[in-house]
């Protein structure tokens, strides 16, 4: 090969370039070592390619960290957005395994499935709503994940994240059962929602009964949920919640229904549906808000805002709202 | 009519609308997943010389897929960006036109980082962002000082090759 079918290709060996790096990282750590530097510029003189990868390096090195040197939060925004990306990378190969394999068994009747194991989940901002083999309906709201493991002996439902409406089928005996990180719930008839929050879970029974198997009572009996009841459940004991200032459940329906909510966490609420940052000042997180949003459009629903309450939205980006007092 | 254009022309036809529900099973948005499918034409029109296509759907895919993760990159990079300087106070955040221009160039980063394993990445923005030196990196991640070396030089590497061979 001719020196200029050489330069014609794309550039220094990749061993060459390599070992351009680790002289500059050698000399970056050892910056008064003067035998180190002689030695370098040998290397450097001793082959035109070893300049150029030298010079390419050195320029690359330069421009990566005036750039990144100079802007506060360089460093937690490329950290944390990688690992978000690579999550959600992950993430959608599952789902689109679930939707090719939920084509095979949405068609199959009630007889035909005898262990039958699934995972699904939503995307911010997303509902979904799926006929599960045995009958069940499951609604998964925004940002929620379920894996699903049905059998003879038990159909089990474990919520990852996220939050979920089961309307019970009871055409099948074996028990309906939902896992959350805190506890384990059977579904006797009926209509109910489970929530995972951060530290604890959130059992609201619409119709029908739901039994808290785990945490169980002091005496070792299971907790017998009824309509119209919620239950706040941690590692170890499940407590009657107070009344919600939320309607549990209208999610399925697409709405937001409040009564007298605090404005902080409806703001709270109305963020799960959306990506970025919603929130507000502080001295109007204490306002009040009762009313039926639709979740549909959560810009939409944010509009309406100013004109209930006395306040104005504020706009940096798409992705970041918060709401201060009108003046 | 250029036989390119009418190449393009019975793609779209024949694909798009088949485009537009895969991008929205991953998107889960209508109006991104509409513009994304245009922008796969758009790409599709620049690679002009490869338009007899013997698996048109495949090659369709490979170019969406690549959009829809510069897509979430570009969302995730906002986000985070934004959440990282969420507590300074007014007077201290970027303008609104700073934002932009920092957005950019982060997003740029962020394609060069793409791929590295999270210990190197970790190692390399010690270093680039923070301007630790590798004894303190080494200290922070409780590994030794020549895998430290070994992560940044790693690093370096892969962003020269994408930058300079890509």
């Amino acid at each position: 090969m001719t020196p200029v079918d050489n330069m014609a290709r794309s550039g220094p060996d990749p061993q060459v370039v390599k070992q351009a790096i680790n002289w500059m990282l050698r000399l970056r750590n050892n910056r008064a070592n003067l035998r180190l530097q002689t030695q370098c510029e040998h290397w450097r003189e001793a082959h035109h390619e070893h300049e150029l990868a030298w010079q390419r390096v050195q320029a690359l090195q330069h421009e990566l960290n005036s750039q990144l040197s100079a802007i506060p939060g360089a460093h937690m925004a490329l950290e944390n957005s990688a690992q978000r990306l690579g999550r959600r990378q992950a993430l959608k190969v599952l789902s689109g395994v679930v939707l090719m394999g939920s084509a095979a068994w949405v068609s199959r009747d009630l007889t035909g499935w005898q262990r039958w194991t699934s995972d699904l989940a939503t995307a911010t901002g997303e509902r979904r709503s799926v006929q599960l083999p045995d009958g069940t309906r499951l609604q998964l709201n925004t940002d929620s994940a379920v894996n699903l493991d049905f059998n003879a002996q038990q159909r089990l439902i474990t919520l990852v994240r996220g939050e979920i409406l089961v309307t019970c089928s009871t055409e099948v005996s074996a028990p309906l059962l939902v896992r959350t990180r805190e506890g384990l719930f059977e579904g006797i008839d009926g209509r109910f929602v489970v929530r995972q929050d951060s530290d604890c879970t959130r059992l609201s029974v619409a119709t029908g009964n739901v039994a808290i198997h785990s945490p169980h009572t002091a005496d070792g009996l299971s907790t017998q949920v009824h309509a119209g009841e919620s239950y706040l459940v941690r590692q170890t004991e499940a407590v009657l919640a107070p009344p919600s200032d939320m309607d549990v459940g209208a999610w399925a329906d697409g709405l937001i229904v409040t009564r007298n909510m605090r404005l902080a966490d409806f703001l709270a609420e109305v963020g799960r549906y959306r990506h970025g940052y919603l929130g507000c000042a502080a001295d109007i997180a204490d306002l009040r808000l009762s009313g039926v949003f639709r979740l549909q459009d959560t810009e939409k629903l944010l509009a309406i805002l100013p004109q209930t309450l006395p306040v104005r939205l504020h706009y940096r980006t798409r992705w970041w709202v918060s709401l201060e007092r009108q003046v | 009519m250029p036989s390119s254009e009418f190449a393009v022309q019975t793609l779209y036809s024949n694909h798009h609308s088949w485009l537009n529900t895969w991008l929205r099973s991953r998107l889960g948005n209508a109006a991104d997943a509409a513009d994304l499918a245009q922008d796969t034409f758009v790409r599709l029109l620049q690679k002009t010389e490869r338009l007899e296509l013997k698996a048109p759907r495949a090659f369709l895919r490979t170019i969406a897929r690549g959009l829809v993760i510069d897509h979430w990159r570009r969302e995730e990079i906002e986000r985070a960006y934004l959440e990282s300087i969420a507590h300074l106070p007014e007077a201290l955040a970027p303008s609104a036109e700073d934002r932009a221009l920092v957005l950019e160039l982060l997003e740029a980063v962020a394609r060069l980082l793409d791929g590295l394993k999270p210990k190197v990445r970790k190692a390399f923005l010690l270093a680039q962002c923070d301007g630790l030196t590798y004894k303190q990196i080494a200290l922070q991640m409780d590994v030794s000082l020549r895998s430290v070396e070994r992560y940044v030089a790693e690093a370096l590497y892969h962003c020269y090759v994408l930058r300079y061979e890509a």
